[in-house]
């Protein structure tokens, strides 16, 4: 049962296709598991479909139509940079089933380039002996991405949160002072709020993390390690 | 009605778009689909392809010149004859499928300028319309008479906040900046037409 959605700032700069992309594949993600969410984003497309037909007519040049088809028969079919590296390689569309961490992961869509090696050849960066992070290369917008993985029984230092903070849950679950979180979940944390995320005993936990800024842990064990994780996360982002 | 009921199954879902007005341009994208139907095709570009590039115009002032906006254009045309065959009727009316590729294609066209190796394919964030995807909605479409009637009640500062968002591809944090309003100004001014167009969001 998912009970934490995107509110409708989310959705409609999603639905508009106005999101920057980290923030848009959170939205996109938790899509794939929630219904309701999905049926409005549909009916926002409509909207802008409606609009479009009011937006007013741009007259093509008169030769636009004969230049499309000369370009429809001379071109290959038209394929996205993934598509041809699967044609290549024979991938079909379900590269993660054999993933034994994901297989709970209904293999979303947005992160189907990112799982593409497998999740074990992220670029994970061990944290602790709890946490592994693997930075991910979204946009050259100015948030940060990434895949955390959360041991069991895990906890995280407590941490206050510089900007905006969104998890969407891939696997396990977690809670914290506000909640507790499942599968789908779509979690806004905002600037200047604490907490202390904890994750189910029983299980680990795998969300996708979109970060306005560095969050700062408070313990001063990890103040201090904090300009050292910055360092090993923007090496492994950068290689 | 809206409420994620992924348990409709393909029958009740037949019957609720066979209760549908007819989409003028159905019949159209079909015959591309299974023909490859050049005069149908023409067709649905003399229509489609002003309106477009109409849209990429509003949309992408500060990212290119008019040129590009018809080459744009011509790759949006492009799309939608490669892709005819995977429009489904059930799912969404033939302009707001094409409303989500020129959306798409717009996002692509402004990342592309980014010198990013991204990891992430833009058609498979922006999926919700043209895929089946793993889940498969059920929900029926709405008659666009039905919003466009609606659009027409609301009032100026609301239809333009809208057009901001869907047509000159502004988020809400850039509409709040252009017209010096709080962002929870606009935040509920785009709640308020949603909810004249009875797209009842959470919060």
């Amino acid at each position: 049962m998912i009970s934490y959605h995107p509110d409708s700032r989310f959705l409609t700069d999603f639905a508009a296709a106005n999101l920057p992309l980290s923030e848009a594949m959170c939205v996109s993600v938790h899509l794939e598991y929630c219904g309701k969410c999905r049926a409005h984003v549909k009916q926002l497309s409509e909207v802008g479909a409606v609009l479009l037909e009011s937006a007013g007519r741009e007259s093509l040049a008169a030769e636009s139509f004969d230049q499309v088809m000369a370009r429809i028969d001379t071109a290959e079919p038209m394929l996205t940079p993934f598509a041809k590296v699967d044609q290549e390689n024979g991938i079909g569309d379900v590269p993660n089933a054999q993933d034994s961490r994901l297989t709970s992961l209904v293999s979303p869509r947005a992160l189907k380039g990112i799982l593409r090696a497998g999740f074990e050849q992220l670029n994970w960066v061990q944290l602790g002996a709890q946490l592994r992070i693997a930075p991910l290369i979204v946009d050259a917008d100015t948030r940060e991405t990434a895949i955390y993985d959360i041991k069991a029984g895990g906890k995280l230092p407590e941490h206050e949160h510089r900007g905006e903070e969104i998890t969407v849950l891939l696997k396990g679950s977690f809670s914290d002072a506000e909640g507790s979180y499942s599968l789908g979940d779509f979690i806004v944390r905002n600037k200047g709020e604490v907490h202390q995320p904890t994750v189910t005993l029983d299980m680990g936990c795998v969300c996708l993390v979109s970060l306005e800024r560095p969050i700062k842990p408070r313990s001063w064990f990890y103040r201090l390690l904090e300009p050292y994780v910055q360092y090993r996360m923007g090496r492994a982002a950068a290689s | 009605m809206f409420s994620g009921d992924d348990n409709m199954t393909t029958h009740s879902a037949k019957i609720l778009a066979s209760q549908e007005a007819v989409d003028p341009w159905e019949h159209s994208l079909q015959m591309v689909a299974v023909k490859r139907d050049r005069l149908e095709f023409q067709k649905l570009f003399e229509h489609f392809a002003p309106l477009v590039k109409g849209f990429l115009l509003k949309g992408m002032s500060a990212y290119g010149d008019r040129t590009q906006a018809e080459e744009i254009a011509q790759e949006v045309m492009i799309k939608v004859w490669n892709k005819a065959e995977s429009f489904n009727s059930a799912k969404a009316s033939v302009s707001t499928w094409i409303f989500t590729i020129a959306r798409n294609t717009r996002i692509d066209f402004i990342r592309r300028t980014e010198r990013v190796n991204r990891q992430v394919d833009i058609d498979d964030i922006w999926h919700d319309a043209d895929s089946p995807g793993p889940l498969v909605d059920f929900q029926q479409r709405r008659d666009a008479s039905v919003i466009e009637a609606a659009l027409a009640t609301l009032p100026d500062e609301q239809s333009l906040v809208l057009e901001k968002a869907f047509l000159e591809g502004k988020s809400h944090i850039e509409i709040s900046q252009e017209l010096e309003l709080p962002l929870g100004t606009v935040k509920s001014r785009i709640r308020l037409a949603l909810n004249k167009l009875r797209i009842l969001l959470d919060k």
